[in-house]
């Protein structure tokens, strides 16, 4: 209970200093740049409480992983990519094929699926939070890890090849497609924000607290909150397309060699 | 005999639509995980966009002339004939995300930090000028971008219904009258 007051109080804090950011910007007569800005707000967070956002998201999340479903048993029983009880470096080879499940995973689908088929809960019972602070907890044990996704099992290769559809294909009334942007345009800035492409690294700061709206982001909310400012409605968490396009853009960044981003990261 | 046509017609347009499918059966299981309102967007893909979509943005030689002629051909103007409307009202539009959202990819916003995405418009009006051939092509340009840049990012705005005619008049006249703020005010980021 400790945690929640605790995360309140910075909540409010945080809001101050995400005024006082918002403020900065739209004064600034330069483009701030928005790492830069993340960074001095991190050391704020850090000076002023002695922790990070993200840190206590995933503190719940480690309280979650121990709970004892109606089953009897804690996450502890499941496999989450490199075997029972392996967490370490886990996050880093996901998305891939389950033989249990018998599909491809992210790491927030498959927190859901062992919710489920290890420790018993019905779906209406999995809070979305609870997944996040689940998904936020494991992926700390990835932090700064070189990313290995290589797609072999045929429904991995199968999956990569609809995510790379899906990053060519125009829709919706504003003609966008992810490549559209995120290839042709990498390096260029919409707004305040980079943008990257998988080569460059995109997707390696997920999850991360984003301090201008004051929440967690996992790589499914992230891509939802894409698709939200392109028309286009954003899937049905833990379906097929979000598995797909992490599975592509993490395998593309995994070519160019890439790591993740101190996870869980703290950006705009 | 006549059944045999009938059956060969129909087996010939099954293969025509099977033929031009983007996504295979799984695949369009697999999409429609996602609910039917995502599934629907990327069902009922229009043929320019799966045009643009199968060459990666950049259309090959010789099917330019026929797209550029059905871009252009979606063209509609205004029915007072005036492409400059009222540029208090374009720049409302202009600088809303949720409207145009053209400040996202282009500099020269008085109001917010414009993107580096396409090209800088700058004091658009000051630079350009306000004649006939000018407001025609920025009109045209709003209108259907596809129309002058195949496959580009910027939205379609009149051809894919997000704006109306009037309101994109009202933005050329945001980016050529001389007495806008676009043209009378700094772009933030300016010095």
């Amino acid at each position: 209970m400790r945690s929640y007051k605790h995360r309140l109080f910075l909540a409010g804090l945080a809001l101050l200093g995400v005024l006082g950011g918002l403020f900065a910007y739209t004064q600034q007569q330069k483009p701030l740049d928005p790492y830069e800005e993340a960074m001095r707000q991190r050391q704020m967070y850090l000076e002023t409480f002695g922790v990070l956002p993200g840190e206590l998201y995933a503190e719940e999340g480690k309280e979650l992983f121990f709970r004892k479903g109606p089953s009897g048993k804690t996450l502890e029983e499941c496999d989450f990519g490199l075997g029972k009880g392996k967490l370490q470096g886990a996050y880093a080879v996901l998305p891939k094929y389950f033989p249990d499940s018998r599909r491809v995973e992210d790491l927030e689908s498959r927190v859901y699926t062992c919710m489920q088929t290890v420790q018993g809960f019905k779906p209406a019972q999995i809070k979305r939070d609870e997944v996040k602070a689940i998904t936020t907890y494991i992926a700390s044990f990835s932090s700064k890890a070189k990313m290995q996704v290589v797609p072999k099992h045929p429904q991995e290769l199968a999956l990569y090849n609809l995510g790379r559809e899906l990053w060519y294909h125009r829709a919706g009334a504003r003609d966008m497609s992810c490549a559209v942007c995120h290839d042709q345009y990498a390096g260029q800035r919409v707004r305040l924000s980079p943008v990257r492409s998988p080569k460059q690294g995109l997707g390696s700061e997920w999850p991360a607290y984003r301090f201008e709206a004051d929440k967690l982001y996992t790589m499914e909310d992230r891509i939802a909150f894409c698709y939200e400012s392109i028309a286009i409605p954003a899937p049905a968490f833990y379906s097929e397309p979000y598995i797909a396009l992490t599975l592509y853009m993490l395998a593309e960044a995994t070519k160019a060699g890439k790591s993740f981003e101190e996870l869980p990261f703290f950006t705009r | 005999m006549k059944k045999a046509a009938f059956a060969l017609l129909l087996l010939g347009l099954l293969a025509l639509a099977l033929a031009q499918r983007y996504f295979g059966d799984q695949e369009l299981e697999q999409i429609k995980t996602a609910g039917k309102a995502y599934a629907e967007v990327f069902i009922n893909q229009r043929p320019d966009q799966a045009l643009c979509s199968l060459h990666k943005n950049r259309l090959p030689a010789d099917l330019l002339p026929k797209f550029l002629e059905e871009q252009r051909a979606q063209i509609k103007y205004p029915q007072s004939g005036k492409l400059m409307g009222d540029w208090r009202k374009g720049g409302a539009i202009f600088n809303n995300l949720q409207r145009a959202n053209c400040f996202s990819c282009h500099y020269g916003s008085p109001v917010h930090l414009g993107g580096d995405v396409g090209p800088s418009l700058e004091k658009y009006g000051l630079k350009r000028g306000q004649s006939e051939a000018i407001q025609r092509y920025t009109y045209e340009v709003i209108y259907n971008a596809w129309a002058y840049f195949p496959c580009t990012v910027m939205y379609r705005f009149g051809a894919q219904g997000l704006l109306t005619p009037e309101e994109i008049a009202d933005v050329v006249a945001y980016l050529l009258d001389p007495e806008s703020d676009f043209n009378t005010k700094p772009a933030v980021g300016s010095r």
